[in-house]
């Protein structure tokens, strides 16, 4: 009688769980590729949320591909155990959001040695898995930085104010690839744009935007003039805004931010914030599919396959959607 | 007496009848819903179950003498992860690195000790304070986290050794480390409390702790011995997992109590005390893996997975009082 109950409450329970469950998973199949994903943390951010909802919809529009969407929630075991379940499933592919650029690497290795091409999307591990990766595709951190002080340096031609213009920079967390490389691809391109803009100081903001309004704060009771001032994020540059706005001297100073965030997008919209770099969750869910199915076809793909992330300026902001994070 | 092994019986035979579910429900399910040619009970599918179990697996059959005694460890997780780091960390020290890889045994052992400690630092304020276990551990839990975040911040500490990956990875007859740890653990904690006066004592305290005192069982070193116990698991399962991973995130074991502790409580342990089986913890921790991988195989999400595992839990302790309640209305001999 207890067994039969206790089956029966599993049974119902576990039924209620294939209702939910089939609405996800994929619909048939016979596809020609199956291509698994297992991602970071869905439900964490909306970028990741969007990017979840870009991929499922693009797999569905392409007839050849069945896909197996997974989420680690986080959880570095979880991912690495969705990892091994790929390989012992046999996908042919398999997309990785890392939770730990390094601690995903031996299980990166496994898929590897099984024969089945593993693709990083959005942010890379780290240099000891290289070999055992087909590609990388994500944004382009350099790039992101090096198009910002091109957006800064044609504001300050607009103005007429670049041979004499003083910059200072709001960095992200010291030690993370992506602030490195922001302020890198900054710090090398402006000189070459506008060589006589100086860029005076840079103070991490650590992704914070309170850390980077206190950061600002003190750049500003440190220098009577600041035209410009340039953020690993817009998180951070609408910090430093808040802090300009709340000093009184918002007006004259140009905001410039390398990647656009909502928050920015509305402070363009009220004119305070000038301009950053648009990097859409759809064209990075997109590109990584693209790059599994690309290497599947046995097509030449580089190593590093960066999506295309657009200049947004205030000029031309309604050519965009605002950011859904 | 009779009945009272009978549904003893139901109660530690249900969770393996669970299993055969499962496995049957997945079996079948899998031929229309899975993007996988392969079958879900195939055994190389079975045996990597054996190895994902082992992080929790590990640490659940710490949680089960915990709970025999009437007693529970939320700091595990945090343990975990504070032991993942003393290993990962200790590598990089300058007097390590001149030792090669001989620095992996020992790091293990740095490991092993810190998992130790902070169990035993859980043991001796519940004995000595007297507060409840849930209380010190839930201090605990906190307290531990904390040091976690004081030693890296937030980012991961990280040491990648491919020897070291090379034995978490090695196997016997296909049946990988991790897995082989987690079958000695369970094999040795079932023969400690099934064979030994300690085992007999822990379902003593849990049961009656007024009784096992007049019984002359010494009660607060008794429990402190079992804190140690569940400290070193919980570092030995960080150990297993982490050689094979070599970088753990601060918030990595982050809610592994309450997985540790469904596990045991699905096992048919109950939550006073005095009652349970290390078996029954397995056959818990197997049940979880395989709803995780089952749903996993046809293509649900995580929160699916999550909500079922709820509900069944439910379930389960909805039953576990059932049986209970038709106890205590028998007459008592």
């Amino acid at each position: 009688m207890n067994i039969r109950t206790k089956a029966m409450i599993a049974g119902t329970t576990a039924l209620a769980g294939i209702a939910l469950a089939s609405a996800a998973s994929a619909d048939a199949h016979g596809g020609t590729f199956t291509i698994g994903i297992t991602q970071n943390n869905v439900g964490v951010d909306s970028y990741q949320t969007t990017y979840e909802e870009a991929f499922i919809a693009a797999a569905e529009a392409n007839p050849n591909v069945e896909v197996v969407v997974l989420d680690a929630g986080g959880d570095v075991s979880r991912q690495i155990a969705q990892m091994q379940d790929l390989v012992q499933q046999e996908v042919d592919a398999i997309i990785i959001w890392p939770t730990n650029g390094q601690a995903v690497i031996p299980a990166v290795r496994e898929a590897y040695q099984a024969g089945i091409p593993v693709i990083v999307t959005n942010s890379n591990i780290a240099e000891e898995g290289f070999d055992f990766v087909s590609s990388f595709s994500g944004p382009d951190n350099i790039t992101q930085g090096s198009r910002s002080a091109e957006i800064m340096c044609d504001r300050f031609i607009e103005l007429g104010i670049e041979n004499e213009a003083r910059v200072v920079q709001i960095s992200g967390q010291p030690g993370y690839t992506t602030a490195i490389e922001r302020a890198q691809g900054f710090e090398d391109r402006l000189p070459e744009v506008c060589p006589n803009v100086t860029l005076v100081e840079t103070q991490p903001g650590n992704w914070n935007r309170e850390d980077s309004q206190r950061v600002m704060e003190a750049f500003l009771v440190q220098y009577d003039d600041i035209d410009g001032v340039y953020s690993g994020d817009d998180n951070m540059g609408v910090g430093a805004l808040n802090a300009a706005i709340a000093a009184g001297r918002a007006e004259g100073i140009t905001f410039v931010g390398a990647t656009n965030f909502a928050v920015g997008y509305d402070a363009m919209g009220r004119g305070e914030y000038w301009g950053s770099i648009y990097q859409s969750p759809v064209d990075d869910a997109e590109a990584a599919l693209a790059t599994a199915i690309a290497i599947l076809n046995g097509e030449e793909v580089p190593f590093l396959n960066y999506f295309d992330t657009p200049k947004i300026t205030q000029d031309n902001m309604d050519e965009f959607d605002r950011p859904v994070f | 007496m009779k009945s009272d092994n009978m549904s003893n019986l139901i109660k530690n035979g249900a969770i393996w009848g669970f299993i055969v579910l499962e496995l049957i429900f997945f079996q079948i399910a899998g031929e229309f819903w899975s993007l996988s040619e392969r079958a879900f009970m195939d055994l190389d599918n079975m045996l990597l179950l054996l190895k994902q179990s082992a992080p929790i697996g590990i640490i659940a059959v710490g949680m089960t003498v915990i709970m025999i005694n009437g007693n529970i460890d939320l700091s595990v997780g945090a343990t975990y992860a504070l032991c993942a780091i003393v290993m990962l960390d200790s590598m990089s020290w300058p007097f390590m690195e001149s030792l090669g890889d001989w620095a992996i045994p020992l790091a293990w052992l740095f490991a092993l000790l810190t998992g130790a400690v902070l169990g035993l630092i859980n043991g001796i304020i519940v004995w000595k304070t007297g507060v409840d276990a849930f209380i010190v551990t839930l201090g605990s839990m906190l307290g531990y986290r904390g040091l976690v975040f004081m030693y890296n911040g937030e980012n991961p500490t990280y040491h990648l050794n491919w020897t070291m990956v090379d034995i978490a990875e090695w196997d016997l007859f296909g049946v990988e480390t991790p897995a082989l740890v987690f079958l000695a653990v369970a094999l040795i904690v079932w023969f400690v409390m099934t064979r030994t006066v300690h085992g007999r004592n822990a379902y003593a305290v849990g049961n009656n702790r007024e009784a096992a005192v007049n019984a002359a069982i010494r009660v607060g070193p008794h429990m402190l011995i079992n804190f140690v116990l569940i400290g070193f698991l919980a570092a030995l399962s960080a150990v297993t997992f982490y050689s094979g991973s070599g970088s753990v995130n601060p918030n990595d074991g982050m809610l592994f109590e309450l997985w540790a502790i469904t596990a045991v409580v699905l096992g048919g342990t109950k939550l006073i005390g005095g009652a349970g089986s290390i078996v029954g913890t397995f056959g818990g921790v197997i049940a979880i893996q395989l709803l995780r991988k089952g749903l996993g195989h046809i293509g649900a999400d995580t929160a699916t997975v999550n909500l079922v595992i709820g509900l069944i839990l439910i379930a389960v302790l909805f039953l576990d009082r059932q049986l209970n309640v038709k106890g205590k209305e028998e007459l008592k001999v």
